[in-house]
């Protein structure tokens, strides 16, 4: 590199500064830190004690952190095929070419806007065993509702099906993306005597599998992560029926002061959705059709 | 179009020169002269502005003749903000935190010890009631200081008892008074339940999820105990706490856990006009003297029963003006025959965090709010006892709550318990809380859900001192070298 470079890359980092230092100061080094205190006993305010592998041990040995672990990945195989299910089908309703199609998907779109708090407590009252409108509604047609969030055996399903709740943001990337496919290769398959179901089948879909794909991997990240709605409306309860691996992170690190120990949770939680996604990634060469291959 | 912009960027620049120039400026209210101490508390709302009051108070008296000016600032999550802002070595001088926080931060090392100043101002056991000294104090040292005690009690609703008089009579119960046993504490809540046809709760008479804020301790109640501190051992699997934890199953047992949880889920919030002690639905609860306050607040009327407040006034003893509410306070009965007074007393502290960059002049603050006057006027504005032994009889006779007397004698009372000295504290409370939760949903048994709670906190317990014991030994070689 000759001088002119070097002036180049120095004013081209120079540029860059305030975001390299934003990602090293409060990205890279925590993250980096996190690693070594996972390996410490650690309150905040005295020396990491250095431990070893010792809170990975004590995790293993953890029936709180496993019951976490179930817990969320229960609530991860109800609201993640459900909720892809429903936005998929949602967009391809509002995809119909009718009237008043922009309200629709106003309407679908906003429950996505109402704040996570303001939501939790909405629906609180919707699934209040005595008041709430949905065992009102119950009742009407003969069924006696339960305990929505306050009998263990419901609680986590009542969570996962309120999830649907903010199912807008995904309908919206959806309808964007059915926009996206080629009107010939449908006006080909009507052509061909192809009914709708089978261009949905082999049309719609295999053309949408890339935007199903990227919902898919940010729906996984997102239900492994799962805090604030359950944080709200259970604080992880009855009986720890809905405490999941996020909130006993939290509670490990902030309310019991064992930074070590939540460290260690948190490069755990980063190696199942590491697992995770790179099984997803695995598993899309065989569903999903990139439109230039 | 370029005229535009000109014309915008001068104005915005008009702007924010304005604001830097004649903008407000931190502590631009501050007095000179004055060292500034910080004060963090955790209370929001009227509490926070009733505080504010005794603060205005030590500037304008204490403050100004010692050249102390404490700037306070209300906050949530006041316990993780101070603990970062320690961390980082730039704490407040006055943290107002709980008492659960005394023994967990102490244990850290995030607090500055009291011992030396409180002797400078002649603070000491002496002082304070025993449940509450003892509960600043951990590991021989005094850590904080009290800002607002309480005690817990049995709340009653007057009205209800009148109106089921004669039911409560046919079963051989006084209508005009509170049970004085935990049997006889069943009996009249069996006769005060009403369910409707469908054998689902409509009222109960009493239910010990009902707030449930004290589940935890309800062991106290029965002669028990959560941990010894000599042995350094949890003793939940205790026959005491083990018939506490039955005695607790016992009403799911036979109200039936689906209309309990029913029943349960109807219930309003507690600060909410829906509170079901307010709205009837729950006769008795245990309670602490800020009740008195949130009925004020809530549904006045229950204060006013007989009469006006004005008139009320007029009235020479407290006693006549009990007669006016709806509600009455009793000691919770204990299980124990011949135990009596027997409460859980909880409590809000003020702290010096490590690293306070004027720990003295924020004692000097501290020490003005333990002092009998501004504690009474702080702790009669937020409806609680004192926490001092001397308590006044106009404290007494003014009190928002005319039965104030009744949680100084728990308070002061020898069978008054408060959290143990436990550095984990918080993860003991959560795992008695799941305990207890399984216990009422019929989920375990009292014994299998303690057995558990008992080998899982043992464990932790046990880590955490090998731990402590690991990082004082280090410490030692290090001092060494």
């Amino acid at each position: 590199m000759n001088r002119k470079d070097w002036a180049q890359l120095g004013k081209g980092l120079g540029f860059l500064s305030p975001w390299l230092i934003g990602f090293f100061a409060f990205t890279l080094i925590p993250v980096g830190l996190s690693f070594y205190y996972s390996l410490c006993e650690y309150s905040l305010l005295q020396k990491p004690l250095y431990i070893g592998l010792d809170n990975y041990r004590q995790l293993w040995a953890d029936p709180i952190f496993w019951k976490a672990l179930t817990n969320t990945f229960y609530y991860a195989l109800m609201a993640l095929p459900s909720g892809m299910m429903v936005s998929l089908g949602l967009a391809l309703l509002l995809n119909a070419d009718i009237r008043g199609q922009a309200i629709y998907r106003t309407i679908i779109f906003l429950p996505s806007l109402v704040p996570t708090v303001a939501s939790a407590m909405l629906w609180l009252w919707l699934f209040n065993a005595k008041l709430g409108l949905i065992n009102n509604l119950l009742g009407k047609v003969g069924i006696e509702g339960p305990g929505w969030l306050t009998t263990p055996e419901w609680a986590l399903p009542a969570l996962a099906f309120m999830s649907l709740w903010g199912v807008g943001h995904t309908v919206v990337i959806y309808l964007a993306g059915l926009q996206d496919v080629p009107r010939e290769l449908y006006e080909a398959a009507e052509i061909d005597g192809a009914r709708s179901w089978r261009r949905l089948w082999h049309i719609t879909l295999p053309m949408l599998s890339p935007v199903i794909f990227f919902n898919l991997v940010m729906a996984l990240i997102g239900t492994m992560q799962v805090f604030a709605v359950p944080y709200i409306m259970t604080g992880g309860g009855p009986t720890r029926s809905t405490y999941f691996f996020t909130m006993y992170l939290y509670d490990n690190a902030f309310t019991y002061l064992k930074m070590g120990y939540a460290s260690a949770m948190a490069w755990v939680q980063l190696l199942i959705i590491l697992c995770l996604t790179g099984f997803s990634f695995w598993s899309s060469r065989k569903w999903v059709h990139y439109q230039s291959k | 179009m370029q005229r535009i912009k000109l014309v915008f960027s001068v104005v915005l620049a008009l702007v924010i020169v304005g604001v830097l120039v004649f903008g407000p400026r931190p502590g631009a209210d501050r007095p000179k002269n004055r060292v500034v101490v910080s004060y963090w508390e955790k209370w929001t709302g009227n509490e926070a502005e009733q505080m504010k009051q005794i603060v205005t108070d030590f500037n304008n008296t204490v403050g100004a003749e010692k050249g102390i000016y404490v700037e306070y600032l209300s906050m949530s999550n006041v316990n993780q903000k101070t603990l970062v802002a320690t961390a980082a070595g730039v704490p407040p001088d006055i943290a107002g935190l709980w008492d659960t926080q005394v023994a967990q931060f102490a244990a850290i090392n995030a607090l500055q010890p009291l011992d030396e100043l409180a002797a400078v101002h002649g603070i000491n056991e002496e002082y304070y009631k025993r449940v509450y000294w003892e509960g600043c104090r951990y590991n021989g040292k005094l850590w904080a200081l009290v800002s607002t005690p309480a005690a817990v009690a049995l709340h009653y609703n007057k009205r209800i008892f009148k109106e089921s008089a004669s039911k409560l009579r046919a079963a051989g119960l006084d209508p005009d008074r509170a049970p004085r046993t935990l049997d006889e504490l069943d009996h009249y809540a069996e006769v005060l339940d009403v369910f409707d046809n469908r054998k689902r709760v409509e009222r109960a008479g009493y239910l010990p999820m009902e707030p449930g804020w004290f589940l935890p301790h309800t062991s106290y109640w029965f002669g028990g105990g959560l941990f010894n501190p000599k042995t350094q051992k949890f003793t939940l699997t205790d026959p005491k706490v083990l018939r506490a934890y039955e005695w607790v199953q016992s009403y799911s047992k036979r109200m039936g856990k689906a209309s309990l949880t029913e029943f349960r889920s109807g219930m309003g919030g507690f600060n909410s006009a829906q509170n079901p002690f307010l709205v009837g639905t729950v006769v008795m609860e245990q309670q602490g003297p800020w009740m008195a306050n949130y009925i004020e607040d809530l549904k006045p009327k229950m204060n006013r029963w007989v009469m006006s407040k004005e008139e009320e006034k007029r009235l020479p003893t407290v006693e006549q003006r009990r007669a006016n509410y709806e509600w009455a306070v009793a000691p919770f009965p204990s299980a124990v025959s011949g135990q009596e007074n027997v409460t859980y007393a909880g409590f809000d502290v003020l702290m010096i965090p490590r690293g306070a960059r004027h720990p003295k002049e924020a004692f000097e603050f501290i020490a003005y709010v333990n002092q009998q006057g501004p504690m009474e006027k702080l702790c009669s504005l937020h409806c609680k006892n004192s926490p001092l032994r001397e308590v006044s009889e106009e404290f007494i006779r003014n009190h928002p709550n005319p039965y104030i007397d009744v949680f100084e004698t728990l308070s002061a009372s020898p069978n008054a318990h408060g959290i143990p000295p436990v550095p984990i504290w918080p993860e003991v409370n959560e795992e008695l809380g799941v305990a207890v939760q399984k216990v009422y949903l019929l989920e375990a048994t009292p014994e299998a859900a303690l057995r558990e709670s008992q080998a899982r906190l043992q464990e932790k317990y046990d880590r955490f001192r090998a731990t402590q014991l690991k990082r004082e030994n280090q410490d030692k070689v290090a001092q060494t070298r």
